[in-house]
């Protein structure tokens, strides 16, 4: 542990920016002998293992990382400090940046053609670093803006579309949104601390009128909120992540829109301090918003890709659930006692999801963009079959799957389990008001509702890309991708199962970032499970989930079962019952039909709408062609940004009648403002 | 409620297991029984199931010609969740089997895993019956985990934990003041759900062989052999573990929470009661109710949502 601290504070914060540096000039190479985008991948995944390094090297003794890199202008330009929450998010970077820069080096093997965004991908790497390390508003402020320009880059991709370039243009537009929520944000606390450090904002935030508090509370949701992805803020995710390349893909979903979770716990928690009631009721609501809404969309998508967008939207809103019952529980009461029990359980929760979600979101994503190599499509309706051609692709899916859809003993579980019990814990606690308590509980019926469709979306996913008969010649075709590709997926999915299984460790290092970040006094851990871990003298939550005994038990009843029932048992191999009709492709659930019950069980919400056409062979009943088209309906989009799109659009046209373009008109103006403004500084 | 040694822990789980296992076919036997007779019929055997269930396991597995290791996986996989969920719900004394391991929230998981296997082992096999049953199944459980969670979350505020053999000492000891309006609308709720989840009327019929109506068995037609011993024997014991679970949060009476012989002798038999009570009930429903319509099924079990909302709504702003 020494070694790894003195490593922390000397050599790898100035090893990671020259590796990156380094890759980003490596990807701006012309095409020589050496494959420039291969040594600027491998460059860059050197970078992400020294960030997973350094990340893990905070975090295990508690200690604070900083290096600065000289000021200019008197602002400094970039100073970076690592304190265990930021390390938790450099975690996961280092992990979701190693994993899908091996990854990439598999799929730009094949691939040699000069992509001029390549640069953008280290430094989209380096600037989440930045963002995560960032101690003051200056250099937060030109991370976030990097991040959002190289992200925005690699979405638009070497050989951009109309649609790739659409949803580019949408992502920079709602994020520079987001930014301005956050400079205006970041300019009150500035005004009022006199500085831009982020260490005199806590004491800053603290003078604020409660008015002007909340003002900033809400600027920050708006800002982070869109960062994260959180309904309604969320129209551009679903747009970005399935046109960028996979590997981008798996960054930003598993990495980036958690700088906007990052963001608030760092600011809305920690720095804004407890706040009024309706702060926590607020996260509350956007968080079982978005994760319903982002799981009942992303049944109704069968472009992998997109689902899985749509699974980042609702991920967030559990990620959302933890943060709001840590503001509830906080905001009651400082004295300790139950709240204070419940509001680190929930912040772990909300931590740890965090951590989760960027591993199994990550080989989710890998894995659909190598069917997407493989096949040549990502509709899963055009899949099926995979897992016998793709066998690595097709279990790393299958995990990922498990993992994102809670089921024990993966990691997914385990913190909607720690989500739980903040939730239940809150219903319980006396302390709160009763609004928040039943808030939390209906939250209770949001999260199951959430898991449960999380596991139609997810078997339907992976049932209908790799199971069974494949839906069309080029499924049938497919290979598996090449070992880089696979070992990526592969070390990520074993990283959900490790991480699942050591959950009670994990989620008791977690607690110790929590306790800093609310300000309260370290707990002494002891014992199994993750409540114990965290301490079990927290009434109302004496409950523990032991991940490693529930592992050891379902192996051994899985290899008593596997021995007894399957190994060494006789099998016939039949074709499958179909009426007696010789069984084909079309005779199989697509991904469409899979969700029909679905579609039509919450249609209120989704207003399904289907279109049939069928046509006949002339002079008979009996159909020659039958097409079907369904679509539903985006609630949010229809009704909000629609009619604010049609506003601004109509607003454009009326500003536009002052511009003539006649010089004398122009001058007649600015003469009128003079005048105008004379006359009001004049008193 | 005093904490038992490491001994009597380990002789009071193993005791619990034996009975849930031995019992379980059992049950599916009398709900036979009780339907059959309902309809003036005989009805096979009480002890028809664990024939069943020998003869299967003795014959040889046929699979579909596209099944992968999954097909083979899957049974094994739903068999082994179901069984560990039971050794978390405390059925005979307030300590369940792995007491302090587990909470309500992991078996509601361990039934996801197992339900999620399953569904996905529907599909392996590429014909129409399996994707039927398995879009069903999925679909009827977003229906039913709500209410299942909103209710357990009732109970767990009332005793301040989630953990199972707190929430049934709980409520044991506090005798009829457990039984609150509020509990019983949670318990009216979870009957609800309890049905569906365990696939009787009004929501599946466990006997029909009409493919286009089938829900779990839809997902069972192509397996065979011990693979349909293991997925039939996994049917019967999650009709343990969701009974376990209303007896446990909504039914405690009995349930021992000391260890002297009359205590124990009493929880077995209480147990016991409560299954076999079950299993009577959920035989009358099969007998006397209609198959809804699958698309008028979110008009039944979205109502137990809703009554296990107003039942935590009862608990917060109702003052006892």
């Amino acid at each position: 542990m020494n070694l790894l601290a003195s490593l922390a504070t000397g050599p790898l914060p100035i090893a990671i920016a020259v590796l990156l540096v380094l890759s980003t000039l490596a990807a701006a190479l012309p095409n020589a002998r050496v494959n420039p985008r291969g040594l600027s991948l491998a460059l860059a995944a050197l970078a992400s293992a020294a960030i997973l390094t350094l990340g893990i090297a905070v975090l295990a003794p508690g200690a604070t990382v900083t290096a600065g890199l000289g000021e200019v202008l008197g602002f400094p330009l970039v100073r970076v400090c690592y304190d265990g929450l930021a390390a938790l998010f450099l975690i996961a970077l280092g992990a979701g940046g190693l994993a899908s820069s091996v990854y990439a080096i598999g799929s730009s093997a094949r691939d040699r053609g000069s992509d001029r965004t390549a640069p953008a991908y280290p430094v989209f790497i380096g600037s989440l670093a930045l963002v995560f390390g960032a101690s003051d508003a200056f250099a937060f402020l030109l991370a976030w803006e990097l991040m959002a320009l190289s992200s925005a880059a690699l979405v638009l991709g070497a050989r951009p579309s109309g649609d790739t370039a659409r949803a580019a243009y949408l992502y920079f537009t709602l994020t520079h949104l987001a930014t301005a929520a956050l400079v205006v944000a970041f300019a009150i606390l500035v005004s009022a601390a006199g500085t831009t450090s982020f260490e005199a904002f806590g004491a800053a935030a603290a003078d604020l009128s409660p008015a002007a508090r909340s003002v900033v509370f809400v600027l920050l949701l708006v800002g982070f909120g869109t960062k994260a992805g959180a309904i309604p803020f969320h129209v551009w995710l679903p747009r970005a992540h399935p046109v960028a390349p996979s590997h981008v893909s798996a960054l930003m979903s598993g990495v980036m829109i958690k700088a906007g979770i990052y963001g608030l716990v760092r600011f809305g928690l920690e720095i804004l301090g407890p706040g009024p009631e309706w702060w926590g009721l607020a996260v509350l609501a956007l968080g079982a918003v978005s994760a319903v809404l982002g799981v009942l969309y992303a049944l109704m998508e069968h472009d992998l890709k997109r689902l899985l967008a749509f699974h980042s939207i609702e991920n967030i809103g559990i990620i959302l659930l933890g943060v709001g019952v840590a503001m509830l529980a906080a905001g009651a009461g400082q004295e300790g006692g139950a709240v204070s029990g419940i509001a680190r359980i929930a912040l772990v929760a909300a931590l740890f999801h965090t951590l989760n979600h960027a591993l199994f979101k990550s080989v989710l994503f890998l894995a659909a963009g190598s069917v997407q190599r493989a096949v040549g499509s990502r509709d899963l309706n055009q899949l099926g079959g995979l897992a016998r051609t793709m066998p690595v692709t097709a279990v790393a899916f299958a995990v990922g799957a498990a993992a994102i859809s809670g089921l024990p003993p993966l990691n997914g579980f385990a913190s909607e389990w720690l989500t739980f019990q903040g939730l239940i814990g809150a219903g319980g606690a006396a302390s709160l008001s009763l609004v928040a308590r039943s808030a939390t509980l209906i939250a209770v019926g949001a999260l199951g509702l959430t898991t449960a469709l999380a596991v139609v979306c997810f078997v339907k996913a992976t049932g209908m890309g790799f199971l069974a008969r494949p839906r069309s010649a080029a499924a049938a075709a497919a290979n598996e991708t090449p070992r880089a590709m696979g070992a990526a997926m592969a070390g990520l999915a074993l990283a959900c199962v490790a991480i699942g299984i050591a959950a009670g460790p994990v989620s008791g290092a977690i607690g110790t970032v929590a306790t800093t970040v609310l300000g309260q006094p370290a707990v002494a851990a002891t014992g199994p499970g993750i409540a114990s871990a965290l301490g079990t003298s927290v009434p109302g939550l004496e409950a523990a989930y032991g991940a490693l005994p529930l592992a050891v038990l379902i192996s051994l009843l899985g290899l008593v079962g596997w021995g007894a029932a399957v190994r060494g048992r006789r099998v016939r191999r039949e074709p499958t019952w179909t009426c007696g009709v010789a069984p084909e492709p079309a005779f199989q659930y697509t991904a469409t039909s899979y969700a029909k019950l679905i579609r039509l069980y919450f249609g209120p919400v989704l207003r399904p709408a289907r279109e049939v056409r069928v046509e006949l062979h002339p002079g008979t009943p009996f159909p020659r062609t039958v097409r079907y088209r369904g679509e539903i309906s985006h609630l949010i989009d229809e009704r909000i940004y629609r009619p604010l799109h049609g506003a601004t659009v109509r607003a454009a046209e009326l500003i536009r009648r002052v511009q003539s373009g006649s010089l004398q008109l122009y001058l007649a103006y600015s003469v009128t403002a003079l005048v105008v403004l004379l006359l009001v500084a004049r008193r | 409620m005093t904490d038992p040694t490491l001994d009597a822990r380990i002789i009071l789980g193993v005791a619990q297991v034996v009975l849930t296992l031995l019992v379980a076919p059992l049950l599916l036997g009398i709900t036979k029984r009780v339907k059959a007779r309902l309809q003036y019929r005989r009805g096979p055997d009480l002890l028809q199931p664990y024939r069943d269930l020998r003869k299967w396991w003795a014959k040889e597995s046929v699979e579909s010609d596209v099944a992968g290791p999954v097909s083979r996986a899957v049974p094994v996989v739903v068999l082994a969740a179901t069984l560990a969920a039971t050794l978390y719900i405390p059925i005979v004394a307030a300590w369940a089997p792995l007491d302090g391991w587990g909470d309500l929230v992991l078996v509601v998981g361990l039934m996801a895993l197992a339900r999620f296997a399953l569904a996905l082992g529907a599909l392996d096999a590429g014909g129409a019956f399996g994707g039927m049953g398995s879009s069903r199944e999925v679909a009827i459980s977003t229906l039913v985990e709500p209410a299942l969670l909103l209710a357990l979350a009732g109970a767990a505020v009332a005793a301040g934990s989630t953990d199972l053999g707190t929430i049934a000492a709980h409520g044991a000891e506090a005798g009829t003041a457990w039984y609150t309006p509020a509990l019983l609308l949670a318990a009216a709720a979870f009957a609800i759900v309890a049905v569906a989840e365990t696939g009787h009327e009004p929501v599946d019929n466990p006997d029909t062989h009409l493919e286009l109506t089938m829900i779990h068995e839809g997902m069972l037609l192509e397996a065979t052999g011990p693979r349909l011993a293991m997925l039939t024997y996994a049917a019967e014991l999650k009709v343990v573990v969701v009974i376990g679970l209303f007896a446990a949060a909504f039914l405690p009476a009995g349930v021992a929470t000391a260890l002297t012989p009359l205590a124990l002798a009493v929880a077995i038999g209480a147990a016991l009661g409560k299954l076999v009570l079950a299993a009577v009930i959920l035989g009358l429903l099969d007998a006397t109710l209609a198959k809804l319509r699958i698309l008028a099924l979110p008009g039944l079990l979205a109502t137990a949502s809703i009554v296990a909302a107003i039942g935590l709504a009862t608990r917060l702003w109702l003052p006892a």
